[in-house]
């Protein structure tokens, strides 16, 4: 049976092709396989990044007519001129590293008291849950609320205190730092649940034998719990990281940027310069440097992690 | 019980029989385009200030009118930015399920300019379109042609005027006032006679919002200088404006936090009685007299804005229009039902039923009309005479710019000089 599959080959070389699919050599078979998922991927993740890089070195406008010349350059330098851009760069670097490292911390806390051995266990766990459930922008705007200076319920405590009512969302400092907070409350529990994972994977029996050597609580956590939480952590920085460098919907619902560019971030200038003012040309430029600094901040991370 | 009955059926009915009634229905599906050969219109309408429910009847109006044409309403977008930002998504995908758009006279430059909204020239048979749009206000023959063509025609005029308390200035003896100062010591008067810390003197728009745009103008106007494409912004003049608004804040006859105050926050707190003076839109008298929660019915008095010192009073042209998209597939029809709309009889009609300022001058001294709007007489003069806030298709920016530094600067982050430099170094470039 195997002596006419051979002449036929020989005869006729056309059939080669369909030959070799239906019965390919490793190699082939690799290639085969991998071709659907490179397409798909080329499709989209890459083909829409080299749009972006291209689109960027032309003066294309939503709204400027058909032609979009040619500029090379011309965007970046004016991106890094512009103290709009450094402004909205320094306040992304500044939410990132206030939020995380705010975030780490209350989320943590969250992680070790849902992981207290209480019999009922579960409204702690839901309560972790909720904040990271609600929509970014649903939390933007509650906190928008909240630091209200005619209704917020803030204005309303610091004025029973005694004190000046403040205006929250009008000045630099507090708009800022109002931000902040409403992020942190936001991101930790997305922490916390990290933490918690992490936390329940410590085995108890070394708790057991901290306890028989005469360890502290304290020396307890220190000793054997964060040690043994380090990966965890390091998981959950990079993700909030990630997305605290793309932080848009709280302060944007919050403030809208405001006053003047003090809460802007990177991703809302973005938004402003494609959607609003349709300048695709300028925004992707800009697109393309935050994916820069995105970057950068990741490959720090991942050599920690290798080092690790 | 349609549905079970149907169950029963299929389940005793044989194969052919199923089959035939199936076909019979792809039949009738397939045939129900033609048993209802009509056009559908899908029409942005905008949001509750642009009185989409008024909008609404005028459909079914038309439609009565037009047998075979059907007018769907679209509506969203609460402020003229968020409609701005919707639309531009949609006109910029080239996306052809909106046949007609409402824009915000600042718009049609833009949006003719990128291509999305068809002119109506052709359409309405029109030559001659200077001579076309004479019939309306004269700010519409400007915002709405642009190169010579018709690309937008007026749904209802708007304009900023001065709202003010008629017993409360009845009560102390006072006169509306013409120039902010004279505003500034009338109001203080008040507050303290009235001895109610909730009383607000003045109320104006100092959020990062469109209105803000028009904050900052209105005084700059007033001392006889203009902002348009090629002239330059005159910064000792611009930056006295904007002293003007924080001496307001200073004398506590505006409330501290005014850089927190939108549109509808202005209305609201006078409507609840606790503003003496209010800076706001014609659409507000309606609000006042009319809506539910109001305790100032009866008494809202209405004058033109005062002037600065030695000025003239100047006020913002506002209002909407209504425009058929490049991207239509009706546009015949769209243009058909546009004209309609910015018809002198849906102006008297918004005029009477909503108080919207209508886009014809004969219309304000209609006997109906002015009996639900006795303020219309001082309106005309107010709205013939008022300015137009830059004309240019890169408007987005211009807006961008101003508003954020007017209510920036009103909140005391930046002096009111590096407020002027900023806006005239980031505007030099558009303006030009």
């Amino acid at each position: 049976m195997s002596s006419p599959a051979v002449d036929l080959r020989a005869s006729r070389p056309r059939l080669r092709l369909v030959d070799r699919i239906a019965d390919p050599s490793e190699r082939v078979l690799a290639l085969l396989l991998l071709a659907p998922a490179a397409l798909f991927l080329g499709l989209i993740v890459v083909y829409p990044i080299a749009r972006l890089v291209y689109n960027s070195f032309f003066d294309l406008r939503m709204s400027g007519g058909q032609s979009a010349p040619f500029v090379a350059f011309e965007n970046y330098a004016l991106a890094l001129t512009d103290k709009i851009f450094w402004n909205a760069l320094w306040n992304t670097l500044l939410i990132t590293i206030i939020t995380v490292i705010g975030a780490l911390l209350v989320g943590l806390g969250l992680a070790l008291l849902a992981n207290l051995p209480y019999r009922i266990r579960w409204p702690v766990r839901l309560a972790l849950l909720l904040p990271w459930a609600m929509p970014l922008a649903f939390a933007g705007l509650i906190f928008a609320w909240f630091f209200n200076t005619d209704y917020g319920v803030i204005n309303d405590w610091v004025t029973r205190l005694g004190f000046a009512p403040l205006q929250w969302l009008l000045q630099p400092g507090t708009a800022f730092a109002a931000v902040c907070i409403a992020i942190i409350w936001k991101s930790s529990s997305f922490i916390g649940l990290i933490l918690l994972a992490g936390l329940q994977m410590i085995p108890r029996s070394l708790y057991e034998a901290a306890e028989v050597d005469g360890a502290t609580r304290f020396q307890q956590f220190r000793e054997v719990t964060l040690p043994l939480l380090v990966p965890s952590i390091v998981v959950a920085l990079i993700f909030r990281t990630i997305t605290a460098l793309q932080t848009f919907d709280i302060p944007y619902t919050m403030t809208k940027g405001g006053p003047a560019h003090a809460t802007e971030t990177l991703a809302m200038l973005i938004h402003s310069t494609t959607i609003d003012y349709g300048d695709i040309g300028y925004g992707s430029t800009l697109a393309v440097l935050m994916f820069i600094v995105s970057m950068a901040v990741t490959a720090v991370y991942l050599r920690r992690l290798q080092r690790d | 019980m349609n549905g079970i009955d149907n169950f029963t059926l299929g389940a005793v009915m044989n194969k052919r029989s199923r089959f035939v009634i199936v076909v019979t229905a792809w039949l009738a599906v397939a045939a129900l385009p033609l048993a209802h050969a009509e056009t559908v219109l899908h029409v942005f309408a905008g949001g509750p200030q642009q009185r989409t429910d008024l909008t609404r009847k005028m459909f079914d109006e038309y439609e009565k009118r037009n047998p075979g044409v059907k007018v769907t309403l679209e509506s969203g977008g609460a402020t003229s930015e968020l409609q701005r930002q919707y639309l531009s998504t949609v006109l910029g995908a080239k996306d052809s399920t909106l046949d007609v758009l409402i824009l915000d006279i600042i718009n049609p430059a833009q949006y003719y300019a990128a291509g999305w909204i068809e002119p109506l020239d052709q359409y309405l048979g029109v030559k001659d379109a200077k001579s076309y749009m004479s019939q309306y206000l004269p700010a519409y023959a400007t915002a709405d042609v642009i190169d010579g063509k018709i690309v937008a025609l007026p749904d209802f005029a708007d304009s900023m005027f001065l709202y003010y308390r008629k017993d409360l200035l009845d009560k102390y003896g006072v006169k509306p006032p013409t120039t902010w100062d004279e505003l500034a010591t009338v109001s203080q008067k008040i507050q303290q006679g009235e001895k109610n810390p909730n009383l607000q003197g003045l109320s104006f728009q100092g959020a990062p919002i469109e209105g803000a745009v028009c904050t900052f103008l209105l005084p700059y106007w007033s001392q006889g200088k203009d902002y348009q494409k090629g002239i330059q912004l005159d910064k000792p003049a611009a930056v006295k404006g904007l002293d003007m608004w924080l001496g307001m804040v200073d004398k506590g006859v505006a409330k501290k936090n005014i850089a927190e105050v939108k549109t509808g926050d202005t209305v609201n707190e006078f409507m609840a009685g606790d503003v003496v003076f209010a800076i706001n839109w014609g659409f507000a008298w309606d609000l006042f007299q009319t809506d539910p929660h109001t305790k100032v019915k009866g008494e809202v008095g209405v004058a033109k804005l005062p002037a600065m010192r030695g000025g003239q009073s100047a006020t913002c042209i506002g209002g909407w229009q209504w425009s058929v998209s490049a991207f239509s597939k009706n546009k015949a029809e769209a243009a058909k039902l546009v004209k309609f709309l910015s018809s002198p009889e849906v102006s008297k009609y918004l005029a009477v039923k909503g108080s919207l300022l209508p886009v014809y001058a004969n219309v304000y001294s209609d006997n109906d009309v002015l009996k639900a709007n006795p303020w219309y007489g001082l309106a005309l003069p107010v709205v013939e005479s008022a300015k137009s806030r830059p004309v240019t298709s890169r408007y987005a920016e211009v807006s961008d710019v101003v508003r954020t530094q007017t209510s920036a600067a009103l909140a005391r982050v930046n002096k009111p000089e590096a407020t002027v430099d900023e806006i005239d170094s980031r505007l030099s470039r558009v303006m030009r």
